[in-house]
């Protein structure tokens, strides 16, 4: 066997990293990535030469890595690591960088390995830097390959002649993702330091966020946010305080969080993420702040509170202005319609929003403030505002009759109306008597059969009632005196002419709901806007009560502070008081209060005590 | 590395027709990596902020439009005028 002087030298300088505990030089030793100097070059070549592919020169190979770790009675005492450093050779031996799957698919093998070394209570922590370094390439690997479907089509094609479909199909970056994730976990269950929300970040637990940030990356890239919850909760458990991390690690870990919040609707807490990363990010590092400005931004108008012109002329804030302040006009001005076409999916306004991935969750969440505008103002110039001069304390409270929004609401959707071939008409006439009357849509084929409601409610004549009653006065068939099935072809009347008055004895199951305004009876439309207006009362965006009959918003007790503030209170006070009730952030842990940690006497043995329902010492 | 030549000449084989797919997330929407790893939170602020005090006006909570000749709002006082008048 031929002479391998640098293997030589490499293997006895890791050695001495080893003893060191050096995790930092390990990482920088273990280089993979292109350029490789030229001494790399060289070690490559000698283990080609000495060591090719094959069992036989794999089991030396290993056997020399095994002389890395410190013997003990029973074996090795870090065996995960010399299996770990023989991949590395091998790997080092047969990548070729130009096939990126295949680099992938070794390198993945690699880190697996290294996740293994890192598991070992005493020597672990070394490999954590090397870990994040392996888990950084991959990323970046499998991240380049998602970008280029051409290069694993066949791996697509492979799984899809599969029998096993039920196997849900795993991407490259889910895979990777997975694979941070035990690396993630091996930091957050570290034992060494003192553990639970105490102590301060030591030995592996150093890098709870460092993988927990790589893996949320992977996450959001291949769409399975979803997969964060265990470890959004994994670390409310068991994470030290946030505020012990590098700022870095801070700053990002709480963007990812907010769009994690986000996402799942939590607007508040999701702004509290987004507020203090945005409080703490490096002032010159504008594409990351421009990132988590967009949120913080979108958090906000979704409960009611707007970017100043201050804060849209900031450096970071490049290109949002002409995104959000259309936006924020149309919720002011209270044209639904236009507010709905601006965020319309094939509407030029709505596409950046869409890239963000804010458009439909804007488009739920902000029509409800549009129609608190439209019906204040609707309201300012058609309710009954009070009577100011009234010194009695009689006389009603402030309403508004909803005829009047209705006739708003009609006038807006005829201010609207648009040729109905491009689809986006809004004439009333065209309402169908199954869907909205606020907007309009496309009927739904499933109703298409369905009788209109016009015809079907006031029948006048024979052959209305027959279309009516037609099933049951003249069935497809009928059982004859002898009890035989009778086909009825002609489709005539089985029982001979029907009572006139047949009306009478019906349970009808339809309450008489005509489409247009008769007999007292509210129109469909009127009947929405009730629900809407129900909707803003239940949730504090306005204030008062509804009566059906004769329907009417009122507003009682506006006598000290006048019908508008009373009636419709300013939306960001009433959500922001409401959701201050409960400060607490899933998934971001925060320096225990200190009044807590004075109260009581503090607990000993490193166990992880819930200290929300703790009492202060003496209390009865 | 026996299996790579196959694999990747078949790879080439569906390029035609896969580079058709538009892309649509721009890379740029990731959240790079910090090029430092720790600052101090002076390095955070503004200078504008900073200048007058971090106090700043950076929201606006009261937005309701109660300017009656904003063309919408006329618009709408005259519709419901029109109705009145005529009912």
């Amino acid at each position: 066997m031929a002479a391998t002087p640098i293997l030589d030298q490499f293997l006895s300088g890791l050695a001495a990293i080893v003893q060191d505990r050096d995790g930092a030089k390990l990482q920088d030793f273990l280089q993979i990535e292109p350029p490789l100097s030229d001494i790399y070059q060289r070690m490559i070549e000698e283990l080609r030469q000495c060591y090719p592919p094959g069992s036989q020169s794999e089991t030396v190979l290993q056997q020399r890595c095994e002389g890395l770790v410190p013997k003990t009675e029973g074996g090795s005492s870090w065996s995960a690591f010399p299996t770990f450093m023989r991949l590395y050779f091998t790997f080092m031996r047969d990548v070729n960088v130009e096939n990126l799957l295949d680099t992938y698919n070794l390198l993945n093998g690699l880190l697996n390995q290294c996740v293994l070394a890192l598991g070992d209570s005493q020597m672990g922590v070394v490999v954590l830097p090397t870990v994040l370094y392996l888990s950084k390439v991959l990323a970046k690997l499998a991240m380049g390959l998602d970008r280029r479907p051409e290069l694993i089509a066949h791996i697509l094609r492979m799984e899809g002649t599969n029998d096993q479909e039920s196997i849900e199909k795993v991407t490259l970056v889910e895979k990777s993702a997975n694979v941070v994730r035990e690396a993630f976990i091996k930091c957050l269950t570290d034992r060494s330091g003192t553990p639970g929300p105490h102590g301060k970040p030591e030995g592996k637990r150093k890098g709870i966020y460092l993988m927990a940030n790589l893996c949320l990356k992977l996450l959001f890239q291949c769409g399975k946010l979803r997969n964060a919850e265990q470890m959004f909760s994994s670390i409310t458990a068991q994470s030290p305080p946030l505020a012990h991390f590098p700022t870095s690690q801070r700053v990002t870990y709480l963007y990812y969080l907010g769009r994690y919040l986000f996402s799942n609707n939590l607007f508040y807490p999701a702004q509290n993420a987004f507020q203090a990363a945005y409080d703490q990010c490096h002032c010159q590092a504008l594409s990351q702040r421009n990132l988590i400005l967009t949120y913080l931004i979108a958090c906000n108008i979704i409960m009611g509170r707007f970017p100043s012109r201050a804060l849209l002329e900031r450096p970071e804030a490049q290109g949002l202005a002409e995104q959000f302040n259309p936006l924020c006009r149309l919720i002011v001005r209270g044209d639904y319609l236009a507010f709905r076409e601006h965020l319309s999916l094939d509407s030029p306004t709505s596409h950046w929003f869409a890239r963000k991935g804010i458009l439909l969750t804007l488009r739920n969440r902000c029509e409800i403030l549009v129609w608190r505008s439209f019906c204040r103002k609707v309201f300012i110039h058609a309710g009954y505002l009070g009577d100011p001069q009234a010194q009695a304390q009689r006389g009603p409270p402030p309403f508004l009759y909803l005829q009047k929004l209705l006739v708003a609401t009609r006038w807006l959707q005829q201010k609207h109306k648009t040729p109905v071939a491009n689809g986006i008409g809004h004439a009333s006439e065209n309402f169908s008597a199954y869907g909205s009357q606020t907007v309009l849509t496309q009927a739904d084929p499933e109703f298409s059969g369905l009788t209109d409601f016009d015809t079907v409610a006031a029948p006048d004549a024979d052959h209305e009632i027959l279309e009516k009653y037609g099933d049951y006065l003249a069935p497809d068939g009928f059982f004859d005196e002898d009890g035989n099935w009778q086909d009825n072809v002609s489709g005539s009347l089985i029982d001979g002419d029907p009572d006139a008055n047949y009306d009478e004895r019906l349970l009808n199951p339809y309450p008489n709901s005509a489409y247009t305004e008769q007999a007292n009876q509210p129109s469909l439309l009127m009947r929405e806007l009730e629900s809407i207006l129900a909707s803003l009362l239940a949730q504090g965006l306005m204030r008062g009560y509804l009566t059906h009959r004769s329907p009417r918003f009122a507003i009682p007790g506006a006598r000290l502070r006048g019908a508008l503030p009373t009636g419709f209170p300013n939306v960001w006070q009433t959500i922001s008081t409401r959701e201050q009730e409960d400060a607490h952030v899933p998934g971001w842990v925060k320096l225990p209060d200190p009044a807590a940690l004075s109260a009581g006497p503090l607990m000993g043995g490193g166990r992880v005590v819930n200290l929300s329902g703790a009492r202060p010492a003496g209390a009865p | 590395m026996s299996n790579t030549a196959p694999s990747q000449a078949k790879a080439e084989s569906d390029q035609p027709q896969q580079q058709q797919k538009p892309q649509v997330l721009e890379e740029d929407d990731e959240f790079e990596d910090f090029p430092v790893e720790d600052w101090p939170q002076e390095e955070a602020e503004q200078a504008s902020g900073a200048a007058n005090g971090g106090n700043e006006h950076l929201w606006e909570e009261s937005w309701d439009d109660d300017d009656a000749a904003e063309d919408f709002s006329k618009q709408l006082k005259e519709e419901l005028k029109k109705v009145e008048a005529s009912s």
